[in-house]
């Protein structure tokens, strides 16, 4: 009963201990975050936004990709309408990322499901896929990862915004924190051989994509074709090793 | 906050939103058939994949072009991720390694 009474029904959203190991697991995106966000906060000072503005934009957006290609579009005099079509069209990815959490939290309140999916990117997403019996029916865990990367965003933009010329946000290996995450994340994925030919196939696949098509549409096919490839090859695994198992 | 910024970011946090909570919202109240969760199961590491490949292949405008600086970085942190498994380690050797070569290249 003690369980039911908590905020988000059967499952608590605030799990004291689950919160504090999200919020553990969230420092190397915190690490990125922090001069990704500053660089944000400089260019958005340049594009003409005030500080507030581009913090607002953190807090209400937070969407890297398409918070940079709006301050450039707004430093071209572009009106409101293209950005947001443009922010859509970058964030469809998030359909697939959206849909494979929601294999873990079946059955939670829309509270909190609609407070999860709001902080959802490709960092926390990926670490959260990195370990996920820490997320299965824990809300309280990817709430702590997620808000405390959502934090550091803030801070970081604000902080860019403010204090831009500090920092170069090009020098100290900073440009890349946030790829040397995702090739780390990248490679806790492959846990089986197949994974392996999965990424290479997903790796030529996205190189073409991104060559041949204009945009993002490279991410979705990508992950629709490798997948559907993954589960041919996953089928020819178990189908020859049933044969394995049956020869004498 | 002038006007038309609001819109603009209000906009954007709309369309943001909508498929971040759609699928999570929608999916988690229906029984998924086994088949399909097989076919979720391979989609972090496919569209981890296609963030990763593109940054070593296209240079920042979009054209397709070998980045030395970024594939000589990431190598040593592939066969490092691959050993230690650590974030904090992989991020922090990547950091020093893309500085120190910016020094070399």
């Amino acid at each position: 009963m003690e369980r039911l009474r908590g905020l988000g029904g059967p499952y608590k959203l605030m799990d004291g201990r689950e919160f504090k190991d999200g919020v553990k697991a969230a420092l190397p995106i915190v690490l990125g975050y922090l001069p990704v966000g500053m660089a944000f906060g400089v260019l958005a000072r340049n594009a003409g936004l005030t500080t507030w503005e581009a913090g607002s934009m953190s807090l209400l957006v937070y969407a890297g990709a398409s918070q940079f290609i709006a301050v450039e579009m707004i430093s071209k005099g572009m009106v409101w309408f293209p950005i947001v079509l443009t922010a859509f069209l970058i964030n469809l990815r998030h359909l697939l990322m959206s849909s494979t959490l929601s294999l873990y939290f079946n059955g939670n309140r829309i509270q909190t499901l609609g407070l999860l999916s709001a902080q959802l990117t490709d960092e926390s997403f990926a670490v959260a896929m990195s370990n996920t019996s820490k997320i299965e029916n824990r809300p309280g865990y990817l709430f702590g990862l997620q808000i405390t990367s959502h934090f550091a965003w803030i801070m970081g933009s604000v902080g860019g915004a403010l204090f831009g010329g500090l920092i170069d946000h090009k020098s100290y290996g900073i440009p890349f924190a946030l790829p040397a995450l995702f090739i780390c994340l990248l490679i806790i994925q492959v846990r089986k051989v197949h994974h392996f030919y999965i990424m290479l196939v997903a790796g030529i696949f996205s190189l073409f994509f991104k060559w041949a098509l204009p945009g993002n549409w490279y991410i979705i096919l990508t992950a629709l074709l490798a997948s559907g490839i993954g589960i041919l090859i996953n089928s020819k695994v178990q189908s020859s090793k049933a044969k394995v198992q049956n020869s004498p | 906050m002038r006007p038309e910024i609001l819109i603009l970011i209000l906009g954007m946090a709309l369309v943001t939103f909508l498929p971040r909570f759609l699928p999570m919202a929608l999916l988690s109240r229906w029984v998924i058939p086994e088949k399909a969760k097989k076919g979720l199961e391979y989609f972090p590491i496919s569209i981890l994949s296609a963030i990763v490949f593109p940054i070593l292949f296209f240079n920042g405008e979009g054209r397709m072009e070998v980045q030395p600086h970024y594939l000589l970085s990431a190598i040593p942190v592939f066969i490092f991720a691959w050993k230690v498994r650590s974030l904090w380690g992989s991020v922090i050797l990547g950091m020093v390694i893309y500085w120190g070569l910016g020094f070399v290249l």
